[in-house]
């Protein structure tokens, strides 16, 4: 293995930092390259990032204006 | 003070859907939502002083909002569900339940992709029923990282617990919600996975329902047919 290489229990091990951004440069690069060489790895993560971006989007959404209205009112008499 | 009382204000308004957002799903009722964003708002007002810089605010005040949320369960007498486990950190090594692992048997493999046809299928009301389903200490790290993009550091700071345990945390809520979501995918039908194997009258093991059929058990219980 040459220092880019990890093989799939050490991918799949840190697949979610590795989604969430959280792994450092050369953890990284490990992933990847590995996911570049590895068909069922980039399925899972494929998998992972999709299902995380699908939660991502329940996030999104305005205020109702009952509590944008409530909030308001609170605040000017802070 | 950190900020000026018109940059609260902005800062407020500008979080104010993703609180609400965030305090429905911790609460599951509009009511008490509204009251527990407005309580959050409150009290962070009224700790101003102990905000140290600007950036700082949405970690601060999502803080401030579970730290309410947690008060007033407790104040309702409910035990938040945390304190009930023992060891509730994931052990090294401890494999999580996977969707993706699910549909990679052996006797799926004639399906040509099922784990997209699978996010393709499922719907924003079954990831919401999925999410609520959660214990609240699985819940919030869920919420803060998926949901609202929060790093692990921030959501440490904000839950006030170690990084490892929020690494640990999140490990064990993202294989509790895939189990809720494989579960509720094989109850209307969803899920690729086939029914239990059964021997019809022919002696013949039966086969899985194919899409179409599965579509339309949703369809049944969704009251469309």
């Amino acid at each position: 293995m040459t220092k880019h290489e990890i093989d799939c229990e050490r991918a799949l091990s840190q697949l979610f930092e590795f989604i969430d951004r959280e792994l450092p440069d050369d953890r990284r690069a490990e992933m990847q390259h590995h996911l570049h060489t590895c068909k069922s790895c980039f399925s899972r993560f494929e998998f992972e990032r999709r299902l995380k971006e699908r939660l991502r989007g329940l996030g999104k959404g305005e205020p109702s204006s009952d509590i944008s209205d409530r909030i308001t009112k609170l605040l000017s008499r802070l | 003070m950190a900020i000026s009382r018109k940059t609260f204000e902005n800062q407020v308004i500008d979080l104010l859907g993703r609180m609400h957002g965030v305090a429905c799903r911790l609460t599951r009722n509009d009511a008490d939502a509204e009251d527990l964003v407005a309580e959050t708002v409150a009290r962070a007002w009224r700790a101003l002083d102990a905000l140290e810089h600007e950036a700082a605010f949405r970690g601060w005040i999502f803080k401030i909002l579970h730290n309410t949320f947690l008060d007033e369960c407790r104040r309702r007498g409910a035990r938040p569900q945390f304190e009930s486990l023992g060891c509730e950190e994931s052990e090294e090594g401890e494999v999580q339940f996977s969707i993706f692992e699910q549909m990679h048997q052996p006797f799926l493999l004639w399906f040509s992709n099922p784990e997209q046809e699978f996010l393709d299928k499922i719907l924003r009301e079954d990831l919401d029923r999925a999410l609520a389903t959660l214990p609240e200490h699985h819940r919030i790290v869920v919420i803060l990282s998926d949901l609202e993009e929060f790093s692990y550091s921030e959501i440490a700071t904000t839950l006030a617990v170690p990084v490892g345990t929020v690494r640990s945390r999140l490990a064990r809520a993202r294989g509790a919600l895939q189990k809720i979501l494989w579960q509720q995918a094989r109850d209307i039908g969803l899920s690729a996975a086939p029914p239990a194997r059964h021997e019809c009258e022919d002696g013949k093991a039966d086969t899985p329902r194919p899409a179409t059929a599965r579509q339309a058990a949703r369809a049944k219980k969704d009251g469309n047919l």
